[in-house]
């Protein structure tokens, strides 16, 4: 130690490299600074969530919803079972107004368009200049608006009164034939409420009631209820009869493809041969009977006979043409259905006249006389709030001219939170607040209204300000004196009425409910119609042989969720495609043009045309092809601008007489391959089930005789136990003494547990494949999207996929329709293929029965996914998380659930966090043994489900709803019978009318 | 560089056991004149397959770092098929480094005389290739940085591998097997590495003085040896057995459809031997011409390496046909279904491509001809590798992309990267296999002694090394 290094500077170099080591190892670099609250705000309690009940307003149907924070960020909504309008469901669109949000694009705050480019202005400068603009216009001004609470829709009429403008409503779906129909009709100027519920027989004309119509999720909950088995042999029938099996028609026993704008043919043909008295319409029925309905729908006349006499049979309801099937004779349709439901005796029973929802039903006539009062001049300032006109009319030639109108008026004032093409034509930007932020109201359907109370701080990041607010400030800028300091004070006087005191208002705001005093017609009988009704095949521009039929999409709208991430990565549900648009086709005309799923197609109408891929769907006519709303926006956000195409561009601006609706079936189109092809960003393998057990049907007729249906379908599998082959645990008493597996003492499977074994029961009788569970559970499980490119290689992340597998569909004739919907997710198998192959224990079995995935141990050999015979197992292929979730999206994020990255496996936990969350309160309330009660655990996918076809619970404790609906003899297992996986999720499987041929039984 | 032109050299008179070997090979220190003139100054060929290698080794290790840094999405890999490219070349790779440890211990305890010439060869072959299937999984897992998860070792967490695993078996026996076949390759050499060290000057002196670990060759250090030898050999035998098999359970103990066969391990066994053996006949052909080899390579060599390639063929043909039986005889839809699939679904080229290398073009080696003619066999041998290659592409891909779940059929096509990691591990093996040819003696030196007609009286003035 001489001449090598000293002692001393041994130690000198160990203590700097040490140092050094120390330092990098404890760098602040990326730490953020945790700040506990400083004086802590009552009402929150770290760890714990709140809930506040507000309404959705994402579109006009209204439903309640309850809004869960946690440290004050929204994190999660949910339906509110107070809520009269969706009884607690929710829509996947309900869902993705969170990420309306926390949408990065938002405006972050007013701004002044100067020569083309937006500056930030305060608050204080922009109103000013909103009011010299007003002051100099003279009261020119107009505002043009989509659905507003009653309180807004008043202080805006006051606000108006005070400086002398007016207003029009314009929302691109409007019911506006249906609430013409029945004024028409019964001389009831509201929309008619359907009791689905009642009805044993249901005649949907082209009504898309599931998905897009004015109450899709209380709807969905009624249809549900009507068309799910109860076991005992009675089941609701539903027909659907439209071009194109919308998700609706895919839920429909028997379809009648009938040619586009037959209905009207239809319905008189089948009233007519009800026979019944059509008062003042009866010469119109006599005009009519099966035989001209025959030749107008293209249906034979057996079917139309039979169908009405079944309507005639018992409890029945027909459902006139909604927005996806408004041609220019919808109207006359919807007042053809109304003498159908009027013959049929349905009037006062299951169609109640003027108890429908009161969503926006103003037509697109009135945003006509708008835009020629703009473009004549009459119009100095033009405001622009919570609709979105130049991207939902047409823009061409023969379009509706909104954008030339638009630019002709002096000031162009948005009140858009977010970017979109009528903001960017817009000359002062006031960002309106997200209703999640904002005060207002609802009024969803007679006597009942609903307080919408903002649930958190407005998104720091936007310096957003309520419409209602602004108001108030203009107003008293200009010289009135307004009553209310906020809007906030605005609401809670217009409710001073009925909510009195302090007390009943805080009531109010916690059921999320408002009942006031109604009066609902109920009945009436048919009237005189007043205007001029054509009852024939509405007029087609063009002379193409296709008709082009424009339908909102179950996902976007009518484009307002176009830059929702969520919603554009959630399958379509009837087509499975995510991100694009695509042309629906019939393969009999494809394969006659020559045309591959996958080829882009020119559409060219008499208006324009644009390029799109075709999908292949034999639920459409072979005359008829269909578009999708929503997609193909040029300004609307980083996910929506230049993604698919807009199908307006297609479409003239017509308004319906007699009720001056837009009119989306209004063309017909030529399609020519263009040679392109792409691969369509689907998660689609096969829509055969290729006579698998993955989604059997029992026939209605074979209910009560499950035994037979057993020997006859397994008889190879019964021979094979017979000579000593594996003996499958039978499913019916396999779910509670099932677990744990005999010999389940070792291992992974060690389990002298008696508590709980969690399960789930999903009654796919019920099941509309609506999707809303997938979006629930995106929400709630922190699960990013990955994009199109991804999902096109088939790495969409989704815990739940929603199988659609088509048995029958026949689009040439009046048939039944027999499609299978099938959510999919982890199944907890109790012999889970998954569990003994992972090589670090990553993913095991909990001791009550769980099958549980350990991020943290996970080192992805991916092994698992492959052994997995239900493909559940989603992989995080890059670091979704961090690159595809922007700042504020991440506030969105579930605290209790893990953000994963890359590199690992996740899957369906059966929201383990609620689990514990439940369990956890037992303890605190000092329950014995922590079991929570059967219903206190409610899954996000549950919770969502609007027909209530999503069940969890403890299997082994046979109180429990789960236990008794796994003991109904349609329960089934998937793949149980073949691979012995003895999941802990049971089907209930689908009851059809018509025999069920094939293995799939 | 020496070449060995039989028409310069004397007609040695057949002994009994000269017939297989080499007619011109007259005494035993040519043995060692030709095979350390391998190991002289390495020529223009040589450096440019080794700067091909290294440069191959660069895109190898890069694409892996991308592969880290951005995550394994750079891969095709996708919902249905988690495994793809990687799994296969792993299994490639193993399979390859089945032949080695058969020629040089099954065939030594078999004493099959016709090994001398090319166990070497292929015992480095299959240090190198267990060396590249090795890398394999840890290229395939999502987290690399947590792969030694895999193997048991005491920990705070007292957390502990799940033996249940096949993956976790693969751990012990892949590095099991790389132990033995390294130790014994080494052992092997030590008495070669001594004659080089005799001859050798300079660095390359003194690194073969230590690594021949001061080999005399005295009777005692022989009979040391000759006890390891075959003691390493009775070691190594049944891992040339069981290293497959555990392969093959990766799939085997799964219950997918094409991969859930009984037959698998001993199908796995004979398709690694199979390719093994082709890749041995692949290697040995050009080394024999670069280095002139002739004489110790000779077309008996050939013949029974080809005889081994058509028994193990057949069985791997027997092996696929009973897949195929079997999945029609169980009646089993979904089994049926899969192999359907295989035959003529996505992947139909892929099959067929299998089928036609390996179980087609070996039938050519019933002929003598075929078996005598160098370039046939190298030409065959090549067929073979791309063959098995594609097997286990068929076996992984297909079986994957259309499980139980119809809803979740998909298609899986590699990406850029996964080929350029698949082509970099051919070059990761060539870099060592070249240093190797010119590192150690690449043909077994003493061992090839011991087929040379010992060396008479009149020749008794020459001295042999050892």
């Amino acid at each position: 130690m001489t001449d090598g290094i000293k002692r001393r500077d041994f130690l000198k170099v160990l203590g700097v490299t040490g140092a050094g080591a120390g330092l990098s190892g404890c760098s602040t670099e990326g730490a953020e600074r945790l700040l506990p609250y400083v004086v802590p705000p009552e009402d929150i309690t770290p760890g714990v969530a709140t809930w506040y009940t507000t309404v959705c307003k994402g579109c006009s149907a209204g439903c309640g919803m309850w809004v869960r924070t946690r440290e004050g960020r929204a994190v999660k909504i949910e339906g509110n079972p107070n809520h009269p309008v969706s009884q607690g469901g929710l829509c996947s669109r309900g869902h993705a107004t969170l990420q309306h949000l926390y949408n990065p694009d938002r405006y972050t705050g007013p701004m002044v368009r100067e020569g083309g480019n937006l500056r930030a202005v305060t608050w204080e400068d922009a109103e000013t200049l909103l009011a010299t603009r007003i002051q100099a216009a003279g009261g020119r001004v107009h505002l043009i608006h989509g659905q507003m609470g009653p309180a807004l829709t008043s202080l805006v009429d006051e606000v108006m009164a005070a400086v002398g403008g007016s207003r029009t409503e314009y929302e691109a779906l409007s019911d506006a034939p249906l609430r013409e129909a029945a004024r028409i009709a019964f001389g009831t100027d509201a929309l008619p409420r359907y009791d689905i519920e009642s009805a044993r027989m249901l005649v949907s004309f082209g009504n898309d009631f599931l998905e897009t119509g004015v109450n899709p999720v209380g709807y969905a909950r009624a249809f549900a209820r009507m068309s799910g088995s109860d076991d005992h042999g009675d089941k609701g029938r539903f027909v659907y009869a439209g071009p194109r099996l919308s998700l609706t028609g895919l839920n429909a026993d028997e379809w009648l493809p009938i040619r586009p704008g037959s209905e009207a043919a239809l319905a008189l043909g089948m009233a007519s041969a009800l026979g019944g008295d059509a008062g003042p319409y009866g010469s119109v029925l006599s005009a009519f009977d099966v035989r001209s309905a025959a030749q107008a729908t293209g249906i034979s006349e057996d079917a139309i006979q039979e169908l009405a006499e079944r309507f005639a049979d018992g409890p029945s309801l027909a459902m006139g043409p909604g927005v996806g099937a408004h041609h220019r004779n919808a109207t006359a349709a919807n007042v053809a259905v109304m003498i159908l439901n009027s013959v049929a005796g349905n009037v006062g029973t299951t169609v109640t006249m003027g108890a429908g929802p009161s969503s926006s039903t103003r037509p697109y006539a009135d945003m006509e006389s708008a835009i020629g009062a703009m473009a004549s001049g009459q119009v100095g300032v033009v405001m622009v709030r919570g609709t979105n006109p130049a991207y939902s009319l047409p823009s061409s030639p023969s379009g509706s001219g909104f954008q030339d109108a638009l630019a002709s008026v002096d000031f162009k004032v948005s009140f858009a939170s977010a970017p979109d093409e009528t903001s960017a034509l817009a000359d002062l930007i006031l960002p309106d607040r997200h209703f999640l932020e904002a005060w207002g109201d609802s009024a969803p359907m007679p006597g009942v209204r609903t307080i919408q109370q903002p649930v958190m701080q407005p998104v720091p990041h936007f310096d957003s300000k309520e419409m209602g607010d602004v108001l108030l400030s203009l107003a008293t800028r200009m010289g009135a004196t307004m009553e209310a300091a906020t809007f906030r004070d605005y609401v809670r006087t217009e409710y001073n009425g009925v909510l009195g005191n302090e007390e009943a208002w805080r009531t109010a705001l916690k059921t999320g409910v408002v009942d006031v005093p109604a009066s609902i017609p109920g009945t009436g009988a048919l009237q005189s119609p007043d205007s001029a009704l054509s009852f024939d095949a509405p007029v087609m521009d063009g002379g193409d042989d296709l008709t082009l039929v424009v339908h909102p999409s179950p996902r976007f709208g009518a484009g307002e969720f176009a830059n929702s991430p969520w919603m554009l990565e959630l399958p379509d549900p009837v087509a499975k495609i995510m991100w694009h648009s695509w042309l629906e086709m019939n393969p009999v005309t494809a394969e006659a043009r020559g045309i591959r799923e996958g080829d882009f197609v020119e559409v060219t109408s008499p208006h324009g045309s644009l390029e799109v891929p075709v999908w292949l769907y034999p639920g459409i006519r072979e005359d008829t092809v269909a578009l999708a709303m929503g997609n193909g926006h040029t300004d609307f956000g980083r996910w929506a601008s230049d993604n698919g195409v807009n199908a307006m561009a297609l479409l003239p601006a017509v308004a319906e007489q007699p009720s001056g609706s837009f009119v989306t079936v209004a063309t017909t189109v030529s399609v020519t391959p263009t040679g392109d092809r792409r691969r369509l960003a689907t998660n689609e393998g096969s829509s055969d089930q290729h006579d698998r057990p993955i989604a059997p049907a029992i026939a209605l007729a074979d209910l009560g005789h499950a035994e037979e249906e057993a020997d006859d379908g397994h008889g190879a599998l019964m021979e094979l136990q017979g000579v000593g082959g594996f003996v499958p645990v039978d499913a019916h008493d396999g779910a509670a003494t099932a677990f744990p597996l005999e010999g389940a003492q070792h291992g992974n499977y060690t389990n002298a547990h008696e508590g709980p074994r969690w399960g789930m029961a999903i009654d796919l009788d019920k099941c509309t494949g609506c999707s809303a569970c997938i979006t629930a559970c995106q929400a709630e499980n922190n699960i990013p999207w990955v994009g199109e490119d991804q999902v096109q290689m088939g790495r969409d992340l989704h815990w739940i996929r929603l199988e659609r597998y088509y048995e029958h569909i026949d689009a040439t004739q009046a048939s039944h329709v027999d499609v299978r919907f099938l959510p999919m997710m982890c199944q907890h198998c109790g012999n889970a293929p998954c569990e003994p192959v992972c090589p670090v224990f990553a993913t095991y079995h909990t001791p009550e029965g769980v099958n549980a995935q350990i991020y943290n141990r996970c080192v992805g050999t991916r092994y698992c996914a492959n052994n997995c015979p239900y493909k559940v197992r989603v992989y995080n292929w890059y670091r979704y998380t961090d690159e595809n979730v922007p700042e504020p999206m991440t506030w969105q994020w579930n605290p209790d659930v893990t953000v994963r990255t890359n590199g690992i496996m996740e899957k369906c936990s059966l929201c383990m966090q609620r689990i514990r969350d439940a369990e956890n309160r037992a303890a605190v309330e000092g329950r014995q043994d922590r079991v929570p009660r059967d219903g206190e655990i409610v899954t996000a996918c549950q919770q969502s489900c609007p027909a209530e076809a999503i069940v969890f619970g403890d299997l082994r404790n046979p109180e429990t709803r789960v236990a008794q609906m796994v003991e109904s003899e349609r329960t089934y297992r998937v793949l149980d019978e073949l691979i012995n996986t003895q999941p802990g999720v049971h089907y209930l499987k689908k009851v059809t009318f018509h025999e069920v041929s094939g293995g799939a039984h | 560089m020496t070449t060995l032109n039989p028409a310069e050299r004397p007609p040695l008179t057949p002994t009994e056991r000269g017939a297989l070997t080499h007619p011109d090979v007259e005494r035993l220190s040519d043995v060692n004149r030709d095979v350390l003139a391998i190991l002289g100054r390495p020529g223009k060929g040589w450096w440019l397959l080794f700067a091909l290698a290294v440069a191959g080794v660069g895109v190898f290790f890069g694409a892996w770092f991308w592969q880290i840094y951005r995550g394994i999405g750079v891969s095709g890999l996708n919902g249905p098929v988690g495994w793809g490219v990687y799994i296969t070349t792993f299994v490639f790779w193993v399979g390859i480094a089945h032949s080695g440890t058969l020629i040089s211990a099954i065939l030594f305890l078999f004493r099959a005389p016709w090994r001398q010439a090319v166990y070497r060869l292929a015992e480095a072959m299959t240090v190198f290739a267990v060396m590249t299937a090795g890398i394999f999984p840890l290229i395939h897992v999502g987290r690399v940085w947590h792969a030694y998860w895999l193997v048991p070792y005491p920990n705070s967490r007292f957390l502990w591998p799940n033996f249940k695993s096949p993956l976790v078996w693969d751990v012990f026996a892949v590095t099991t097997y790389f132990t033995v076949s390294a130790v014994f390759f080494y052992l092997g050499t030590v008495p070669d590495i001594a004659a080089a060290r005799d001859q050798a000057k300079g660095l390359r002196k003194k690194l073969y003085n230590v690594i021949s670990l001061g080999w005399r060759g005295t009777d005692a250090q022989w009979h040391h040896f000759g006890k390891a030898y075959i003691f390493l050999a009775a070691l190594a035998t049944p891992l040339v057995l069981s290293v497959h098999s555990v392969v093959s359970w990766d799939f085997a103990m799964s219950i997918v459809p094409g991969w859930h066969a009984t037959i698998f391990a001993p199908y796995f066994v004979a398709g690694a031997i199979f390719s093994g053996v082709g890749m041995v006949i692949t290697l040995a052909v050009p080394m024999r011409k670069a280095f002139g080899l002739e004489a110790y390579f000779t077309t008996k060599h050939f013949d029974a390496l080809a005889k081994l390639c058509l028994l193990t063929s057949l069985i791997v043909l027997y092996a696929y046909l009973s897949e195929f039986f079997m999945a029609w005889y169980s009646g089993e839809e979904i089994e049926r279904t899969a192999f359907w699939n295989r035959l003529f679904g996505d992947y139909w080229w892929a099959t067929w491509t299998m089928l036609t290398c390996n179980g087609l073009v070996p039938i050519m080696l019933w002929f003598k001809r075929v078996r005598h003619s160098i370039p046939a066999l190298f030409v065959i041998s090549i067929f073979i590798n791309i063959g098995m290659w594609f097997e286990r592409y068929v076996i992984v891909v297909t079986s994957l992309h259309h499980e139980y779940e119809p809803w979740a059929w998909g298609i899986y096509r590699p990406s850029i990267t996964e080929m350029s990691i698949m082509v970099g591990s051919f070059a990761w093996f060539s870099f060592w296999f070249l240093l190797f040819t010119r590192l150690l003696p690449p043909v077994a030196i003493a061992e090839l002694k011991e087929v040379l007609p010992p060396p008479m009286r009149k020749s008794a003035t020459h001295q042999e090394a050892h």
